[in-house]
Parts: structure tokens; C-alpha cells; sequence
């Protein structure tokens, strides 16, 4: 089972639609997928049409995992499954904080789903908070979506501090590009440069693109309603970089 | 992909439907999105015996392929093996090793015919709720004797999706509301019905109702009727060419009907029995060599195994010739048998054994009992006699002799089986087939042995048949050979002291016990 996480510090740059399309890529790769949206804003469920998490307890990991578990849903598309989030989720780092090894414990729960899925899915909230500490220890991968303007340089190289800081698996940390306009001057010397900084950047783009903002009128995955679009090809080769880098890893 | 009799599994139930329940009955509650829909023209296959539903499975033909399934409880389970293919008859028309390793152990020489067909209508249905989320799928399936006719089975899956299970709940209710019943016995039984037809258990040895006290004539009469009758059944199967186990079948019952005639003596009028034991004879002899040609057809298969390779080529031109021959001849037996005759002396006979009353012979209202104990007694001491004269340079007159006895006696003990004490007469009848078997091989083997050379005889001889055919004899011989050895083992063991013994037990002893 792997944990692939999207995140950024910023808000808007497309982690949910990273997020929601990743998984259905993946579940089209016939991995058993998972999408935990962690976000208590709840655009990944809303994207599939699930309906908020019920409360549950958080105050220890079993009640934690259980409460999960209770709230799996099952999406239109085989081989995909949703814990869609909720208002309570505000409180994850609360629950957490109250926790041993509390920068940890994101990782225990999730392995109790490793019988079920091949691939989890964890859609973040823009912010650095104890939770997004867990997410990061949690992850075998942390996707970071990044619009080529010069401001994200700066989010880019915040958050490589906050990783050597705290001494986070920097290896883990995956940045790619998003919203990409290829005919944007700017775009293109932003990704030049910023490539040759963090050579850890995928090659695969996505495209900035209305199909995707679509989303939100159709409420499913773009795969799911534009197969052939230029950005759902986009996602789909994004999916198969990380698969083929994971099994690289493993080699 | 979507298949027309998709197994339930563990997450999912089936319910059969009231006819005319359509998904859009549920659309009160949910927005029923119907998928399109799936015909599929079905049609099933078994054999004379129903050795593809007496194994638990459906064989069908998909207009595709054909598909074995098992079945369970009468609903459709998992898919064995598909395969592509037409004109399909005996399992070794299929190439595919599982279906060949499958069909072979359920069909054995059977051949496979059409036994129904229906029309199969799959329609996959998403129950979404408000947000257009779906809840609930429903497979719903009807079958109807021909497209565009009303079902007459309507039945649907319900497959519940993680995290909705309330929902699904609640499309059963809705369900059970409208009329939903729980699957029950399946469709199968209804679709063959329909079609005409039920499965029965096929029998070369059925039990026939009698006792130790039934009269003699009573006795013999139910048992050469009941045997009579199957073999008037397989007729239609000789005639239509279906496979050679009709003919083999067929011929059995008329000698067993025959020896039967004549191992209980005295019970009908002399001149009576001679004619029966005449007719009989006749209607066997008349398909004595189509029987010939079946067995020699038979071996094709193995022969390829166990020739070189060099006389591969003369073997297929050996066969063919051997296959023509078979169909003309084929011909000419079903050609008699539709013409009723035969058919009319057997209902003829049938009829005459039947009549209980008015008969004057000796034995006719004795009990059956003691003269069958009698009767096997003596047949094992003439068997014993025999058998002293028996080694390894007996002529082949000599031990078909032997086997001629050892029927008889197999014949008497099967038919009475059901008036022998168990345990020990199984033992007994299971040595005695065990020396049959190899008596049967060395016979086999002599006879093919000679009826090959004569016919080929009569053959026009190229130099790769000749091969070939020398090739074949000698092959024959051989297994002869190999069954004579093992005859002195399998004939001292049960000619032994220990196995008298037990004879004279059982039948010596209840004999005098009941006949006095
Ligand atoms: N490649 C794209 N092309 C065009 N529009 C996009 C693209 N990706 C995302 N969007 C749109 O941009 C908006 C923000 O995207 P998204 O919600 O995925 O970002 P986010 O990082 O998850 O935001 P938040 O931080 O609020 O969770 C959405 O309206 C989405 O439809
Ligand atoms: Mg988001």
C-alpha cells in the first residue's frame, strides 16, 4: 500500500483536482484506490457527490481508524472508495495533539487499510499545522502542485525549510507543475528556472484548462467525462511517472 | 464484461421478480439511469445422460462461445472455462485443456446435444439518490423462449455499494413490496421444462422391485420389461447418430434380456422362450457390425498414442476408410430400426412377459429367491470347473468359454442384486467384474484382431495402410497378451478356497434356509 498525499501551503493551486483525478487515474490502473479528503472545506467529496463524514470520536487512534472505516464510500467508479470529510475534521490536529507520538499517528491509522487498498489518496488543506506534519510522515509521496508565477518559488523554498527543519524526508517531496499555459512566456522561464533548482520536479504538466474547472458543474472527475481532454491525458501520464518512480524506488 | 448468467457473489443477492416489474417501478424514490441493454441468444447442451447438469454445471452457447458454469442451488455460479468453437460434439472437439479435462469426466463417450434455448435480456440499472450520487445498482435480468416475447423469468441482482447499505436496505423493501421473492430454485429447471425436457437419472442397472418371495415369472418379467424399455429408448439415439453409447446400450439390454431368458428355466412355455431368445438374438446380430466398426472408431485416439509416428499418416487413411464404412452401414442399421420393426417385437415381447396369469410351467410361481441362489451356485461351480482347466496356453475358444460363464453369473447377481445380502455379494460381484474386465480385454483385443484383418481383406491396399495395419495387429496382440497374464491371478483369486467358501455361505445357507 502506498500513501500519496497532494499538498501545498497555498490555497487554489489544484490539489483537489489533483487529488480527484489522480485517484480515478489510479483506480483505472486497477489499483484499489482510497480518497481520504482531509480538507473540511469537502471539495474532493463534492466532486463525487458524497455527502459530508458522519461525527465521530478522534480522541484515540482506534476510535480514529474505526470512524474512518465507517465512513468509506463507495464512488460511481469501480475500484474507487472516498472518506469524504467534515466541518469536524477542524479538530484532526486537536485530536492529534492529544496523542502520543502525535506526529505519527496519521501513518499508524492508515496502515490498518493496507488489506484494502493498494493506493491511498489524501486530499490536504492549505496550511502547515501538526496535521500536515502527519501527512508528511504518513506519506511514501507528497505531490505539490506549483503554478509557474514567480511568487511560488518562495512557497517552494518554505516548505524545503520546514522539511530540513524538522528533518522530514525531503526525497518525498514531489513538486510538479499546474495550471500550465504553454504560451505564457512567463510560465515557461518561471518552469525553466525552477526546474533547474529542484530537479526533483516531474516532467508531466498539467495544463491549465476550462475541461477542468468543468468539474464543478459536472461534479466527477474529469477522467470520468472528457476521457480524450488534453488535462485528462495530462493526469493520466502523471499517474503512470509516479507509478513507474514508485516501482523505481523499489528496485 | 457483462455475462448473461453472472454468478451472485457474496456481496450481492438475488430476488426473483413478478413478471412485468420493470426498473422504472423503483422510480418514486431513486432516479433510475438504465444502462443499455444485453440480448443474448442461449443455447444449452447435455447429453442422453445429463452428465453436464448431473455435475453440477450449464454448458451454453452464448453465440460466442461456449461456457461452462456451475450451478448452484438452480442460480448460475462461476464460469469453468469458455471456448470458441462450432459443430461441437464429444469433449474432444473442444481444445482447450481444462474444458477437454472437464467435459471428458462429465460426458465420457457422450456426445452433446441441443436441449433448450432462451433468450436472456441483462439490463444493469444505477439507483442515484438527490445528488445524483449513485446508491445502488441492479442487474435485472429476464428470460423469454424467443426475442420479442414476454419473459417468463424475472429475476434481478442487487448490487450494494460501500457506505450505502442503509440504501440498499431500502431497495429491497421497496423490492419485496412490488411483489420480490427470494431466489428459490432458480430458473434452470423452469427453462427446461419449457424446452420439453427433464433431467433423469439414466441407468443400465435399475433397481426393479422384487423381492425373495416375488413368483418367478412375476420376477423375470418385470426385470426383461424394464430392460426392454431402455433399450427401446436408446433407438432414437442409434437412428439420429447422436454418439455410439446408444448402440452400446442398446445391445446390452438385448443380450442381458436374452440370457436372462435363458438362465431362469421353466417359467415360460418352452417354445415360447426359444422365440424371444431368437428374436433378441437377431436384433443384437443385426447391429453386430456397426458394433465392430464403433469399437475400432473408438481407438482412433489411443492408437495415435501408442503408434510411431511413421505409421501415423497409414492410420488416418485406415480410419477414414473405417469411418466411411461406418456411416454407410450407420445408415443401414437406423434405415431398419425406423421402420419399427424392431421396435414392434420388443413392445411385442415386453407385452407377452407380462401377462402373469393363466401358465401352467413348473417354475413360474415358485419363489424367485431360491432359484436365483440356486441358479448362482451352480454357475460358480461350473466356473470353478473351467477354471482348473485354465493356464497361460488356453485357446481363445477356451477362455471366451470362460467369460460366457462368468457373464452369466454377473448377469444373474446384478439383476437379483436387490434380493442378495449386501455386503458380501458386493465383494463377491466386484472380484467377479474385475476378472471380467481383463477376460473382456483379451476378447476385445482378439476379436478387433480379427475383424480388422477381414475386413481389410476386402480392402484395396496402399503401402502406408499395410504399415500400418500390421502395425495395429501387432499392437492388438500384445494387449491380448498382456490380459492373458493377468487372467490366472484375477481367476485363482476368485476360485480360491475362501471365495468358494463364501458362496457356498451365502447361497448354500439361505437357499435351504428359505426354499424348505
Ligand atoms: N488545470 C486546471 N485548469 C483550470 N482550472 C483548474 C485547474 N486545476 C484546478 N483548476 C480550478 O482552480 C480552482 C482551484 O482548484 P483546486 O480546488 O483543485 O485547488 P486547491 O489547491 O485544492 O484549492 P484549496 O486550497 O482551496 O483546497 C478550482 O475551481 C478548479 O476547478
Ligand atoms: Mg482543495
Amino acid at each position: 500500500m502506498k500513501i500519496i498525499s497532494s499538498y501545498s501551503i497555498k490555497g487554489g493551486v489544484g490539489k483537489t483536482a489533483l487529488a480527484v483525478n489522480l485517484a480515478y487515474a489510479f483506480s483505472e490502473a486497477d489499483h484499489r484506490t482510497l480518497l481520504l479528503d482531509l480538507d473540511p472545506q469537502g471539495a474532493a467529496a463534492f466532486y463525487f457527490r458524497v455527502s459530508s463524514a458522519k461525527k465521530f470520536n478522534m480522541g484515540d487512534t482506534n476510535s480514529l481508524s474505526g470512524g474512518l472505516r465507517r465512513n468509506i464510500r463507495e464512488s460511481d467508479f469501480p475500484g474507487l472508495d472516498i472518506i469524504p470529510s467534515s466541518l469536524a475534521y477542524r479538530h484532526f490536529d486537536i485530536a492529534l495533539d492529544g496523542m502520543e507520538k502525535r506526529r505519527k499517528q496519521l501513518r499508524r491509522v492508515l496502515e490498518e487499510f493496507k488489506d484494502d487498498y493498494d493506493t491511498i489518496i489524501l486530499d490536504c488543506p492549505p496550511n502547515i499545522t501538526l496535521l500536515s506534519e502527519n501527512v508528511f510522515r504518513a506519506s511514501d509521496l507528497i505531490l505539490v502542485p506549483v503554478i509557474p508565477t514567480v511568487l511560488s518559488q518562495r512557497t517552494l523554498e518554505q516548505l524545503d525549510r520546514f522539511f530540513s527543519d524538522e528533518e522530514l524526508p525531503l526525497d518525498r517531496l514531489c513538486p510538479f507543475f499546474s495550471m500550465v499555459q504553454k504560451r505564457n512566456k512567463l510560465h515557461r522561464e518561471t518552469m525553466a528556472e525552477l526546474t533547474a533548482a529542484y530537479p526533483q520536479f516531474l516532467k508531466t504538466t498539467i495544463p491549465l484548462s476550462v475541461d477542468v474547472e468543468k468539474m464543478g458543474l459536472r461534479r466527477m472527475p474529469l477522467l470520468a467525462y472528457s476521457k480524450a481532454s488534453d488535462a485528462a491525458q495530462a493526469y493520466r501520464t502523471l499517474c503512470s511517472e509516479i507509478i513507474s518512480l514508485q516501482e523505481n524506488v523499489c528496485d | 464484461m457483462l455475462r448473461v448468467l453472472s454468478q451472485a457473489d457474496k456481496n450481492s443477492a438475488v430476488w426473483v421478480l413478478p413478471p412485468g416489474l420493470i426498473p422504472r417501478s423503483l422510480g418514486t424514490t431513486w432516479k433510475v439511469v438504465e444502462q443499455p441493454k444485453t440480448v443474448t441468444f442461449c443455447t444449452f447442451y447435455d447429453t442422453f445422460e445429463w452428465g453436464v447438469w448431473f455435475s453440477g454445471h450449464l454448458l451454453y452457447n452464448d453465440g460466442t462461445e461456449y461456457i461452462l458454469q456451475t450451478l448452484t442451488s438452480g442460480w448460475p455460479g462461476t464460469v469453468e472455462c469458455t471456448e470458441q468453437g462450432d459443430n461441437i460434439r464429444f469433449w474432444y472437439d473442444f481444445s482447450g485443456k481444462l474444458m477437454r479435462q472437464r467435459l471428458r469426466e462429465y460426458l465420457g463417450l457422450r456426445g452433446l446435444e441441443a436441449v433448450a434455448t432462451a433468450v436472456f435480456t441483462t439490463q444493469c440499472c444505477d439507483l442515484r439518490n438527490e445528488s445524483g450520487k449513485i446508491v445502488c445498482r441492479i442487474e435485472w435480468s429476464c428470460i423469454a423462449d424467443e426475442p420479442g416475447r414476454d419473459p417468463y423469468f424475472t429475476s434481478c441482482k442487487i448490487l450494494p455499494l460501500r457506505g450505502y447499505e442503509d440504501q440498499t436496505s431500502h431497495v429491497v423493501y421497496r423490492l419485496v413490496e412490488l411483489g420480490a421473492t427470494p431466489p428459490g430454485t432458480g430458473p434452470f429447471s423452469l427453462l427446461l421444462q419449457r424446452a420439453g425436457c427433464t433431467p433423469r437419472v439414466y441407468t443400465l442397472k435399475p433397481s426393479f422391485g422384487i423381492s425373495f418371495e416375488t413368483p418367478a415369472r412375476e420376477a423375470v418379467g418385470r426385470i426383461i420389461a424394464t430392460i426392454l424399455t431402455i433399450a427401446e429408448s436408446n433407438i432414437a439415439g442409434i437412428t439420429a447418430d447422436l454418439d455410439t453409447e446408444f448402440l452400446h446400450d442398446y445391445r446390452i439390454c438385448l443380450r442381458k434380456a436374452r440370457s436372462l431368458l435363458g438362465l431362469v428355466k421353466n417359467i415360460y412355455p418352452l417354445g415360447e422362450t426359444e422365440q424371444f431368445r431368437n428374436q433378441l438374438g437377431e436384433l443384437t446380430r443385426a447391429t453386430n457390425y456397426l458394433r465392430d466398426l464403433d469399437v475400432c472408431a473408438l481407438t482412433y485416439h489411443e492408437h495415435l498414442v501408442n503408434l510411431p509416428e511413421p505409421l501415423h499418416k497409414g492410420l488416418s487413411l485406415i480410419f477414414s476408410r473405417l469411418l466411411t464404412e461406418r456411416k454407410r452401414e450407420q445408415r443401414s442399421v437406423s434405415t431398419n430400426l425406423r421402420n419399427k420393426s424392431a421396435s414392434n417385437t420388443i413392445q411385442g415381447i415386453i407385452a407377452e412377459i407380462s401377462i402373469v396369469s393363466g401358465h401352467v410351467e413348473s417354475a413360474a410361481f415358485q419363489q424367485i429367491g431360491p432359484l436365483v441362489f440356486r441358479g448362482i451356485l451352480r454357475r460358480y461351480r461350473k466356473i470353478k470347473t473351467i477354471a482348473q482347466t485354465i493356464n497361460i496356453e488356453s485357446t481363445d475358444e477356451k477362455l471366451h468359454q470362460l467369460r460366457i460363464e462368468c457373464k452369466k453369473l454377473r448377469y444373474l447377481m446384478e439383476f437379483f442384486n436387490e434380493i442378495l445380502p449386501s455386503d458380501k455379494s458386493q465383494l463377491l460381484q466386484r472380484q467377479l467384474r474385475r476378472l471380467q474386465g481383463v477376460l473382456g480385454d483379451c476378447n476385445d483385443s482378439s476379436v478387433q484382431q480379427a475383424f480388422l484383418l477381414g475386413w481389410w481383406h476386402k480392402q484395396q491396399a496402399d503401402t502406408d495402410s499395410t504399415l500400418t495395419m500390421g502395425g495395429l495387429i501387432a499392437l492388438l496382440h500384445q494387449r491380448q497378451q498382456e490380459a492373458r497374464l493377468r487372467i490366472n491371478k484375477m481367476l485363482s483369486e476368485f476360485t480360491d478356497n475362501k471365495t468358494a467358501a463364501t458362496f457356498k455361505h451365502i447361497f448354500k445357507l439361505q437357499a435351504e434356509a428359505t426354499g424348505k
